[in-house]
């Protein structure tokens, strides 16, 4: 009976939904997380955009939120309900946990929501007895994305991985002369619900140097260069899921030949 | 020497045939493997413990201990690696063990080396309570550089400072120790050394954890499993054993290839888990394939998730078939289906886990994330973690760990960005594997262990915070607020046994 009520309250957001499909939505905010228990990472994080007041379900990123931290949750409106977690779902979606603003942490029960039951799917790599299937040539310049949360080095897991282990498949099978490793910062300031944000400059590096050295750990032998840009723009590659800024803190390796 | 050769060529061939099995917990002086006894190891070797019996199992034939490094007191101060690493105790040592030797040597056994063997060199030698943390904890000194060096001597800039806030043994102040004079003692349990191969095995080429492709063997070129001791600090057993050589056996001379090639031989070639239970019988009886024969035989570095499931030894024990019921007693019959319910509950009981650093940070599952055991204990057969297992469970860091006043307790500052769940300033009795990564981020995490031979080894976690298997499970529902029914609780103790 909760459920029903929950969500005939949520039916008219849900309307409003259907037309926003696909929009982009930018904002920071304290995560809430639901506790909903479908099994082993079935949990839900919502968050509220402070300038509209709507509640999303953003717990489709790949890097969840921490709720001591702030979030900066970037995505776009999907076809989903709020069936799982009791709030229309943001799809894809990211969410970059801001270090250094504190919140208060807030759990909501799971009021009869069943979250997501875990199951391995999209970005994934396979165990390292797997043999890859060698990349067909002809090989030539080429380069492979890395994708990062905001001002973060830290490679993903089920995200970068799988990206990087693209990249090493196929450098391993082309055998380039060098690599350049690039590491891109997006500096220019951008106000996000009301917040003033940009990335450090020096992440550009500390990506760049984080993926320069597990590509050498890799692939012993291989030449690197790294490189770093800040002011980073936006790109159309589809590993950043159509999401801008996610695109924009990114690291590419380009193979030389 | 007629007699010498007779000896040397009748002892492999009688060990090859035998099975060797000691009784009774305590029977000096089988149990105990001093440096130097020349004893043969045998191909399967049983010793029983508290909660029944545990095997040993080395591949490649009986071995002739006599002259062999791992065995032979090369070491200035009498011991050998056996001190440390005895069978009776899966390759470790208990705290039971330990207080044996004390009262069957009056503290004269190597064992007891002021080095480390002690709280502390300063300490009065001869007095027990000067060496209360390895008889009454199971603890051995570890002494590492301050600032922080890598196993090859190149400096560790680290990210945090660190002052000693307290130190009952004296180990981290005065003139020789403690970070003014360049080192500091923190107190942790030998692990054991058998089953190796699931140690060294990787099944994954990135630290999710660190985020980053796993590093290499600099000599062979072999991607390193991260796995190999509490913080990580070295990588290989061949590194792992030229510190030890220095740490712990004050050896003078380096070891030389052919002694790391045997002792590597060696370690890699042995199997150890628990073979019979007090409660239950035979682990490896009605489909159930508990023991070491397993081990030995399947393949390592698995992921339980996507392949065969973590504890499916005892799936066996699920549905117990009233004919095969009848033939055990009514004991027996409740241990085994205990102990199945016990994987189940490992693997299903899901809790919310915040706060642990390598499990809700950096690595992107979400503070808090809903998990088992399992999240973490996820290799096949083994229960270790297949990528590199740096956990920061709270063990040794407040508010989370217990007090241990017998333990010194460090203030770590991070210089840079606070920690993300202790914040800037935070108190640690031990910080792990900061000690060899310098960063602050680090402090706390040690790296996951086996579970096998576990009956055989107490007390546990790094530090022996955890007395027995009770005080495991006690710890995680005190640390994570799980809610474990009284029967469930009993139902891991017993699987934990069986291990």
């Amino acid at each position: 009976m909760k459920r029903i009520a929950a969500l005939t309250m949520l039916a008219a957001p849900l309307t409003a939904q259907a037309q926003d499909t696909g929009n982009l939505v930018r904002f920071v905010s304290c995560p809430t997380y639901r506790d909903a228990d479908s099994g082993r990472k079935s949990g839900c994080w919502l968050a509220d955009d402070p300038v509209t007041g709507r509640r999303w379900d953003v717990s489709l990123s790949p890097y969840k939120p921490d709720w001591n931290f702030a979030i900066l949750v970037e995505g776009r409106v999907g076809a989903a309900g709020p069936e799982a977690c009791g709030a229309p779902v943001l799809s894809p979606v990211r969410t970059s946990r801001l270090l250094d603003r504190p919140c208060t942490r807030h759990m909501l029960p799971a009021e009869g929501f069943p979250g997501r039951r875990y199951k391995l799917s999209g970005r994934y790599i396979d165990p390292i007895s797997v043999a890859r299937a060698v990349p067909q040539g002809p090989y030539n310049e080429r380069t492979f994305p890395v994708y990062f949360e905001f001002d973060n080095d830290f490679l993903i897991y089920q995200y970068d991985d799988y990206l990087l282990d693209k990249a090493d498949t196929w450098l391993k099978a082309a055998k380039p002369k060098k690599v350049v490793v690039t590491g891109y910062a997006a500096t220019l300031p951008e106000t996000v619900s009301g917040l003033r944000l940009a990335e450090r400059p020096e992440v550009a590096r500390e990506r760049a140097e984080m993926v320069g050295e597990s590509l050498r750990r890799l692939i012993p032998g291989l030449a690197v260069d790294i490189r770093t840009r800040t002011a980073a723009q936006p790109t159309d590659d589809p590993e950043a899921d159509g999401i801008p800024g996610q695109s924009q803190r990114r690291v590419e390796i380009r193979a030389l030949f | 020497m007629v007699r010498g050769l007779l000896r040397r060529a009748i002892l492999p061939l009688a060990a090859l045939a035998a099975a060797i099995s000691v009784g009774a917990h305590g029977d000096a002086p089988d149990r105990w493997w001093s440096p130097g006894d020349g004893r043969v190891f045998p191909e399967r070797l049983d010793y029983s413990n508290g909660d029944g019996t545990l095997r040993l199992l080395l591949t490649g034939g009986a071995l002739d201990t006599k002259g062999h490094p791992f065995f032979e007191p090369i070491g200035a101060n009498g011991r050998a690696c056996v001190t440390c690493h005895q069978p009776a105790d899966s390759m470790s040592l208990s705290a039971d063990t330990a207080r044996e030797r004390w009262q069957a040597t009056g503290g004269k056994d190597p064992l007891f080396a002021a080095s480390d063997g002690s709280n502390c060199p300063v300490l009065p030698q001869d007095e027990r309570a000067s060496h209360s943390l390895l008889l009454d904890r199971g603890l051995i000194r570890i002494q590492r550089p301050w600032p922080i060096k890598e196993w090859n001597g190149k400096p560790v800039t680290p990210d945090f400072a660190i002052e000693v806030m307290r130190d009952p043994n004296g180990c981290n102040s005065g003139p020789k120790y403690g970070p003014a004079a360049g080192n500091i003692s923190v107190y942790r349990r030998p692990r054991p050394i058998a089953n190796m191969k699931y140690l060294l095995a990787v099944g994954f080429p990135y630290d999710p954890k660190q985020g980053y492709a796993l590093p290499r063997d600099p000599e062979t070129g072999t991607i390193l499993s991260g796995n190999l001791m509490a913080d990580g600090r070295m990588g290989t057993l061949k590194q792992q054993m030229n510190e030890a050589r220095d740490a712990h056996l004050q050896m003078l001379d380096k070891l030389s290839d052919p002694q790391i090639e045997r002792i590597e031989t060696f370690i890699r070639s042995l199997y150890a888990a628990q073979q019979i239970s007090t409660k239950g019988g035979d682990l490896d009886a009605m489909g159930a394939k508990g023991g070491p024969a397993k081990l030995r035989d399947s393949e390592p570095g698995a992921l339980g998730s996507i392949g065969e499931p973590v504890w499916s030894e005892y799936h066996a024990w699920d549905k117990i078939s009233p004919q095969d019921a009848k033939t055990l007693t009514p004991q027996q019959l409740a241990f085994r289906q205990s102990v199945a319910r016990g994987v189940h509950v490992f693997r299903d009981k899901t809790f919310l886990i915040t706060d642990s650093a390598g499990i809700n940070s950096r690595v992107g599952f979400g503070n808090p994330v809903r998990n088992s055991c399992v999240f973490c204990h996820n290799m096949t057969q083994m229960g270790n973690d297949v990528a590199p297992g740096q956990v920061d469970l709270g063990t040794t860091t407040l508010p989370f760990a217990d007090p241990m006043p017998d333990l010194p307790l460090f203030r770590i500052t991070c210089l840079k960005v606070p920690h993300p769940h202790y914040g800037r300033v935070f108190y640690t009795m031990d910080p792990g594997f900061a000690l060899t990564t310098g960063r602050c981020a680090d402090a706390g995490k040690i790296t996951l262990q086996s579970l096998r031979g576990l009956s055989a080894r107490a007390p546990y976690f790094s530090n022996g915070l955890a007395k027995d298997l009770r005080g495991v499970v006690n710890y995680y529902e005190r640390r994570y607020n799980i809610g474990y029914t009284e029967q469930e609780k009993q139902d891991l103790v017993n699987l934990m046994s069986v291990l």
